[in-house]
């Protein structure tokens, strides 16, 4: 005899509410989901005064005010960068968001098919390029100031920028954290690594702002923007050195072994079986680091960095404007919520890649 | 592991490429900070520790130590370090406290339960810790009332400057209740070790025991010696709260804000611990006649509690860290405490090497307090 299986609504009314406890669970879920969208339905629908109507409208309606997010759009995502060369802070934007999209479809096997070293050329290009892009006075293109480099250029290329250059770093610290020929290596290796992760990235950021242009010989200067870049790469390189170490010792001792009796040198036998095993066995845990490397970018606002958040911010700071504040975070809530889905969704087949 | 293969013998030789290596990093140490000594003597500042005992001069909104601006900086660094201690404490309890309820929903038996929980999960797994403690600064600033409006439940009020509530007084007899409660806590071990030594009974004291002991001592103590003598409950005269005691606005929105971001964090955590254990393992507890609550304390319980202390352990230093945003909305944690010292005195690299100093030992200390209870929990069960 066949069972007879409950249809699907039936069984899940059935969990729902089989227990005193799950009823009281589905109660206060329910209770809670409908409150949240009820009012965000009013602030998003019912009350929001449309892009095309008058922004006088706004102080008389409590929902999203969109005259103010047209108005404000260049202002948040740009900053104070001189208005007429907003196509060159686009440009860069563009550029590293489509390199960022091109390696992440890469690293999951998805079309366009570059080889490695197509994709690091590609960086190595791109990543000069900003930066000349950005602050011009060379090819006719007018100087900026660094001071006026805002909004979502500089949070990409202090996150991307700074991911990209701190991969290399953190590949060697964990190569000579895990090397035995050279123990003074090692140790100086892992004492920095573990020294690193255990303070806050601020105070790394601040070490970047306040000391670094102290070590300078008399005469060199370095831009608050570039020293917290650096502090970036310096403070993101030690995590990613703990992914890639933990890929390495996780890998059995005789593929190395093999390599080597069959005649590969030292470096021949990790450039060519060790590191791409152990990079992909550490890619999960790596895209996680860059995920969360990325989100706390927007943390450089502390030492006057103005990024997206920072730009945000002052974005409700006219006197007209103040109670919009939701819209601006909002904005920038939305892209960063997007954009970090994104990553973890390639972390996630990065995952289901390395247990097939 | 990268090394090639079989080991060579040990040769207590120091190798060249070593000493090329060591002494390079300290060349370009070396370099660095020479740079610094001839930077800060061209701006007149001479490196040292020595300006610790100055006269701060700074005002700092609340502490937990006395202070005053007439301090010397060691007292307001110490300030500084009290107010992220106090911090971190709060958060931690208030993200445990979320995480494991939001952990357990997620494994309940109500799917609008487990949809709302993935949710929320996901929601702040996606944002940026500032991002959430900027909007809940702003909602907080302009969504709550000013302070002669103050919202109120019973002793407790909130407005849009302070959240103000009672304190027990203690008129110097707290140490009784600390003992009190000590007393409580050993007197169980103590009957405990007695059986076992008269009767060879080695039978665990039930939990009842071991959790109603202390607080009955502690009560008894409470009534016997008149401590707390009475609360100090805070009124509203003129334009503030007086008496009771109060925490700053910033340091709520913070506390939140760590507490729902990390909460996010380790319902993930406490989710993957309670599915990793096997279905079979509560299974075989019910056939063996335990009863739910038995499974629960003695089969599944110490098995999650096992695996999930590593990466709680990693959240809580993480919480530690994650403080230091305290100084985006300018609460005077020891972040924002160094950085108005590295302003004023000049001293980049000292203030930079302590901060760095005491956020190390202050992370080291709660993981290795948690490492030892691991290890602890795994030693009791090869015993």
């Amino acid at each position: 005899m066949t069972r007879l299986v409950p249809p699907p609504l039936l069984s899940a009314l059935k969990s729902g509410f089989g227990t005193p406890l799950a009823s009281l669970l589905t109660f206060l879920a329910a209770g809670l989901v409908l409150t949240v969208s009820w009012s965000a339905a009013g602030w998003l629908f019912v009350n929001a005064v449309w892009p095309w109507q008058a922004a006088e409208a706004c102080q008389v309606n409590t929902g999203i005010c969109w005259p103010f997010l047209v108005e404000k759009a260049r202002f948040i995502l740009f900053g104070t960068y001189p208005a007429g060369q907003h196509m060159r802070p686009a440009v860069v934007s563009v550029l590293l968001i489509a390199l960022t999209v091109i390696t992440c479809r890469q690293m999951t096997g998805k079309p366009p098919h570059l080889s490695p070293v197509q994709l690091i050329c590609a960086w190595l290009v791109t990543v000069p390029l900003c930066f000349v892009l950005m602050g011009g006075g060379v090819f006719g293109l007018e100087p900026v100031d660094p001071v006026r480099w805002n909004g979502m250029p500089i949070l990409l290329m202090l996150s991307v920028i700074a991911i990209v250059l701190a991969f290399p770093l953190g590949l060697a610290l964990a190569l000579a954290r895990t090397q035995t020929t050279h123990k003074g290596l090692s140790w100086a290796a892992a004492g920095y690594v573990e020294a690193t992760r255990a303070v806050p990235m601020l105070t790394v950021i601040f070490v970047g702002i306040f000391v670094l242009p102290l070590t300078l010989p008399e005469g060199m200067s370095i831009s608050p923007v570039t020293a917290t870049l650096v502090a970036l790469i310096f403070f993101h390189a030690s995590y990613f050195a703990e992914d890639i170490r933990s890929g390495l010792i996780s890998l059995p001792r005789g593929q190395t072994e093999a390599a080597r009796s069959l005649g590969l040198s030292y470096w021949q036998s990790i450039f060519f079986v060790g590191l791409p095993q152990a990079i992909r066995r550490a890619l999960p845990a790596l895209v996680n680091s860059m995920i969360g490397a990325y989100k706390d970018t927007s943390l450089v606002i502390v030492v006057g960095i103005l990024d997206l958040t920072a730009t945000a911010r002052a974005s409700f700071g006219d006197p007209g404007w103040r109670d919009h504040a939701l819209e601006a975070y909002g904005l920038v809530g939305v892209w960063f919520f997007l954009s970090c889905a994104y990553l973890s969704s390639v972390g996630r087949s990065l995952h289901k890649q390395t247990k097939g | 592991m990268i090394p090639p293969s079989p080991p060579p013998p040990v040769k207590r030789r120091i190798r060249l490429s070593d000493v090329f290596v060591l002494s390079g990093i300290a060349v370009l140490l070396a370099f660095a900070l020479a740079n610094i000594q001839a930077n800060m003597a061209a701006a007149g500042v001479h490196p040292g520790f020595g300006f610790l005992t100055k006269e701060a001069g700074f005002d700092v909104s609340e502490t937990l130590i006395p202070y005053s601006p007439g301090s010397s900086y060691i007292r307001v660094i110490l300030a500084g370090l009290a107010n992220t201690v106090f911090l971190a404490g709060v958060c931690i309890i208030l993200a445990t406290v979320i995480g494991v309820l939001m952990g357990l929903v997620s494994v309940g038996p109500s799917p609008a339960g487990r949809w709302l929980a993935v949710a929320y999960v996901e929601l702040f797994r996606n944002l940026p810790k500032l991002l959430v403690l900027l909007v809940l600064f702003v909602a907080a600033v302009n969504g709550l009332p000013h302070v002669r409006e103050a919202m109120s439940a019973g002793p407790f009020h909130l407005s849009n400057r302070s959240l103000n509530f009672p304190v027990p007084l203690w008129d110097g007899k707290g140490w009784i209740l600390l003992l009190a409660l000590a007393a409580g806590l050993i007197l169980p071990r103590l009957i405990e070790a007695h059986l076992q030594k008269h009767w060879g009974r080695s039978t665990p004291m039930p939990l009842s025991v071991l959790i109603g002991c202390p607080i009955v001592c502690v009560l008894a103590a409470s009534v016997l010696f008149q401590v707390p003598s009475g609360f100090s409950v805070p009124e509203l005269k003129g334009f503030d709260f007086q008496g009771g005691a109060r925490v700053s606005l910033q340091f709520c929105v913070i506390a939140v804000t760590l507490g729902i971001y990390h909460g996010a964090q380790i319902a993930e955590v406490v989710r993957g611990g309670l599915q990793s254990v096997p279905k079979g393992q509560s299974e075989a507890a019910q056939a063996l006649g335990l009863t739910r609550s038995q499974t629960i304390r003695l089969i599944i319980l110490p098995q999650v509690i096992r695996i999930i202390i590593p990466p709680m352990n990693n959240q809580y230093v993480n919480l530690i860290k994650n403080t230091s945003i305290a100084i985006a909305v300018g609460y005077s944690d020891l972040m924002s405490v160094s950085g108005t010292v590295i302003n004023q005195s000049f001293k980049p690299l000292e203030m930079m090497l302590i901060t760095m100093g005491l956020y190390l030992v202050l992370c080291m200390s709660v993981a290795t307090a948690l490492n030892t209870y691991q290890a602890r929990l795994i030693g009791r069960e090869t015993r």
